[in-house]
């Protein structure tokens, strides 16, 4: 089937999200649509899916005008949406996930027919080579394989175009080769693709054709082999993009921070880091690699004190500091940048110079005696918003209202804002534009070039590799492996974050 | 270390919790093992005078006299072998279907020994273990159907309460008595309707709108019985909705008596608990309605109305509530009273999680707090044994137990509370 979006336009109070998109892919061709977060991609799947009208623009399929009022008409024109988190049910079993909302059933209480749907998705998963076994409960899978129950999803419901949403965010590099390769099969067998992601590498590996959008436009047109990487970049972002980050070789310096046999719970009753050692160096970066929810989460917030160590040592400058509180922490020389920004970086409501005194709000110059000194707040948090380019109309706007860029370098401001020995920043450009990706590697490299030691975690592959001195990679809970950068191929580092032995 | 090891002790995390709980639970058996045997022990010689009607109630009975150490030891017995299997078999062991072995024994033991030596009839007291657990186990299975679609649902008492008021009051003004049930019915769907509007609706946090909902069902009932049912007794007498005698089967001796000439209320819980433990695990609607309670936007993006689903839920669990309240005012009650419900309502939502959200379990659990209570009510009545307060708080002395994980981890639907936004 051929789709087409013409001149679609959505507004959000505040937000053009969709400007005149018009983008078409043809019956067996896959469609990359590339853009940056923000740039309007998810809001344009959306509405594609029925999850929201469009205010003007039209979808064609087949030439034909169609209307969405809601997923089920969606679904039922041909359109699968594997959405970029899951949707799926983690009790359920692999039939039932897949079957729901289009569930065979016999009888007059419409009894759910387990053995039919059972027989036709065993049929399809042969069919397609994706290989699940559909009595597995989804919550015992594998992310990469919860993914092939999503792509089954859309193949039982017999879409024949499949929209794909940040498909490869929480694949290693060889789950997403294996990704590519069912794409590839099911355009062969005429199915239309669109596969929306940030990473340039991505849609040049797989896709026909580019669309690029930016800002919610569409910023050009062009097919892998017109394009390379920097001119995707560029397209992108409207500007030319270093694609590395530019920083000295480390000169490392005796250890700061020294972990040794660490073991942290998940609070659910089992342990999500296990026995984890090891050393930051004074001016070195150690880059933590790994899927989404192997202990990273977990790791980070046991070195900044939100959450208790069960066993081992955390030393700092040849203190320990197990069991000590965030703040005692903090104010033993830890900055941290959280991973969920908007959860634990800052406080919503709350204006850009209260959230940058969230640190030290509590003693002098900020404040005697219990009593605040707005006066020195105002003048020490006016330096900040012009030290970080933080692009804000005023230091008493709510940090809500800023982008997320803005958000995260005021975060920044106020936890470089002191003497730093360590750095522990968890995905610290997760969801930023290009502009304020490449500001904030370059405060962080800053940091280290000080002389403090800094811990990235991060799943991002290529910010793994462009940032981290030395590489290490968490699976399961432990740190599999830990690699000079130079050794730190793409390939070895995505076979540890698979659990391959180093 | 290869990934085949690795996913090993990934997956021993949660095994191991569950290894735990098991072992918990056996050596909680092994406690009640080596308490029914020294328990056994101490009633030495004493003896159960226990008896049944045989062929109608008030006619002749059947005296049983028994050594009360022999129920301790047969139900030591059998906590031993459950234990010996929790042990052996770990999490997969089915412990929940086990109790339902040994409860019987241990009733006929405990209640053994709280009479004493006194005589009584016991088959009052099983018929009232029976007819308490019949509004109990409809409202806790009010209260599965709606967790299950994602709303919580913690005002079942205010809809017990209304349920009976707008039973007696039907049923007083249309003398049939098939009117009290409709009525109950009726309001429970309205105040479903209700609380749906304000949960799914304007997004009011759920467990401040049950509350509302609790504390205004009763003010509004306490208000409407002083100020209209005491001035107008009419309104105040329903045609009683008397238990039924089933053919044959009621003139089985002393089993007859006790199991087939109950409230109607109670054969209808049982086909109730039958009909919607099917429909919620093995039909399409269960399907998306267990979709809908654990991961609602996994159901919407495959189109299924999840807020509809939710509104539906929530208008058929009120339905059943106030149908089970309507008992409460219509079985020789001699009409509504004040407080009618007295805390039925929360015994069903304690039922509900003590049954792990399953209507047959849930069932189960309300028989064992019917029996708490009718076991109560004989020894008030016979002035022997505990104060009755004792056990009026076992069900939610059990309940704290079963929510504090201790047992094994019960799992409620992981969506329940939380509203759904599509997009």
């Amino acid at each position: 089937m051929r789709l087409e979006l013409r001149e679609i336009t959505k507004q959000f109070p505040g937000v053009l999200a969709n400007d005149r998109v018009s983008i078409a892919v043809d019956k067996g061709e896959v469609l990359g649509l590339l853009g940056e977060n923000g740039a309007g991609k998810t809001t344009l799947m959306n509405i594609l899916s029925g999850l929201y009208r469009p205010d003007s623009g039209a979808i064609l399929i087949d030439g034909t005008e169609r209307v969405f009022r809601d997923p089920a008409e969606a679904i039922a024109a041909g359109i699968g949406m594997v959405h970029q988190h899951f949707m799926l049910v983690p009790v359920f079993d692999v039939i039932e996930s897949v079957a729901l909302g289009a569930e065979p059933t016999t009888g007059p209480l419409g009894t759910f027919d387990r053995a039919t749907a059972r027989k036709q998705i065993i049929e399809l998963s042969e069919r397609y080579g994706l290989a699940v076994d559909p009595d597995a409960k989804i919550e015992n899978l594998p992310v990469g394989v919860r993914q092939r129950v999503e792509i089954l999803k859309a193949l039982y419901r017999k879409s024949d175009i499949l929209v794909l949403d940040e498909p490869s965010a929480v694949l290693t590099p060889q789950e997403t080769e294996e990704l590519f390769e069912i794409i590839r099969g099911l355009a062969k067998a005429g199915t239309s693709v669109i596969f929306i992601t940030h990473k340039l590498n991505e849609v040049l590996a797989v896709a026909d054709r580019i669309t690029v959008l930016r800002r919610g436009a569409v910023a050009g047109n062009t097919t892998p082999s017109k394009a390379d990487a920097s001119s995707l970049a560029e397209m992108m972002v409207g500007r030319e993009v270093q694609l590395t980050v530019s920083r000295g070789a480390s000169k490392p310096g005796k250890p700061i921070l020294q972990v040794q046999a660490m073991n942290v719970l998940d609070g659910r009753g089992g342990v999500a880091v296990h026995e984890a050692s090891f050393e930051v160096h004074a001016g070195e970066i150690l880059a933590v690699a790994g899927v989404q929810g192997n202990g990273q989460t977990e790791l980070v917030e046991a070195l900044t004190g939100l959450r208790p160590i069960d066993s081992g040592s955390l030393i700092l400058d040849g203190n320990h500091l197990e069991g000590g509180s965030p703040r005692h922490i903090a104010d033993a020389g830890v900055a941290h940048i959280p991973e969920d920004r908007s959860r634990d970086g800052m406080i919503k409501g709350m204006t850009v110079a209260e959230n940058y005194v969230l640190n030290a709000y509590h003693r002098p110059p900020f404040s005697t005696g219990g009593r605040l000194d707005l006066k020195a707040i105002a003048a020490r948090a006016t330096q900040a918003v012009k030290d970080f380019d933080v692009r804000t109309p005023s230091i008493d706007t709510d940090i809500a209202s800023l982008s997320g860029g803005n958000q995260q370098k005021v975060i920044v401001a106020r936890e470089f804002g002191r003497d730093v020995r360590l750095v522990v920043a968890a995905q610290p450009t997760r969801g930023l534009d290009v502009g304020s990706i490449e500001y904030i590697h370059h405060r962080i490299v800053e940091q280290r070039d000080a002389g403090a030691a800094v811990l990235i975690v991060s799943t991002e592959l290529d910010e793994v590799l462009a940032l981290g001195d030395r590489v290490a990679v968490m699976y399961e809970g432990r740190i599999v492996g830990i690699l000079d950068a130079k050794d730190a191929t793409r390939e070895r580092v995505g076979l540890l974050m698979g659990g391959a032995v180093a | 270390m290869s990934t085949a090891v690795m996913s090993a002790v990934a997956e021993s995390a949660e095994q191991r919790a569950a290894l735990r709980s098991a072992r918990i639970r056996a050596v909680i058996f092994l406690l009640f093992t080596l308490a029914s045997f020294s328990a056994a022990s101490a009633a030495g010689a004493k003896e159960a005078i226990f008896s049944f009607w045989i062929d109608k109630i008030g006619g002749k009975d059947i005296i049983l006299t028994f050594p009360i150490a022999v129920p301790w030891l047969i139900s030591g017995a059998i906590s031993g072998a459950i234990a010996t299997l929790q042990f052996l078999r770990g999490a997969s062991f089915r412990w929940r279907a086990a109790i339902g072995i040994a409860a019987p024994f241990y009733a006929v033991a405990t209640v053994g020994a709280l009479l004493d030596g006194t005589a009584a009839n016991l088959t009052v007291l099983f018929t009232g273990t029976l007819n308490y657990a019949a509004p109990v186990a409809i409202g806790s299975l009010a209260g599965i159907i709606s967790e299950r679609s994602g709303v919580l649902n913690i005002a079942i008492e205010g809809k017990f309460l209304l349920g009976a008021l707008a039973g007696a009051v039907a049923s007083s003004l249309f003398g049939v008595a098939i009117a009290g049930p409709i009525a109950g019915l009726l309001i429970g769907a309205a105040v479903g309707l209700l609380l749906a509007v304000l949960g799914l609706r304007y997004k009011v946090d759920q467990i401040v709108a049950g509350t509302i909902i609790n504390i205004g069902a009763l003010g509004i009932t306490n208000f409407l019985y002083l100020r209209v049912l005491q001035r107008y007794p009419d309104l105040n007498q329903p045609v009683n909705i008397d238990p039924v005698t089933i053919p044959v089967l009621s003139d089985i001796p002393v089993i007859g008596n006790i199991f087939f000439n109950l409230s109607p209320y109670f054969y209808v819980a049982v086909l109730l608990v039958g009909f919607f433990t099917y429909a919620i695990f093995k039909t399409r609607w269960g399907l998306r309605l267990r979709a809908s309670g654990e991961q609602p936007s996994a159901a919407g993006t495959v189109g299924v109305d999840v807020i509809k689903l939710r509104y539906r839920s929530m208008i058929l669990a009120g339905a059943l509530a106030g149908f089970a309240g309507s008992y409460l005012a219509l079985s020789g009650t001699g009409g509504f009273g004040m407080g009618i419900s007295s805390g039925r309502g929360f015994i069903a939502l304690a039922a509900l999680i003590f049954g792990a959200w399953h209507p047959v379990y849930a069932f189960g659990a309300a028989l064992i707090f019917g029996f708490a209570d009718a076991t109560q009510t004989l020894l008030s009545i016979l002035g022997v044994g505990l104060p009755p307060q004792v056990l009026l708080a076992v069900p939610y002395v059990m309940t704290i137990i079963v929510v504090a994980g201790l047992i094994g981890r019960v799992r409620g639907p992981a969506s329940a509370g939380r509203p759904y936004e599509q997009g």
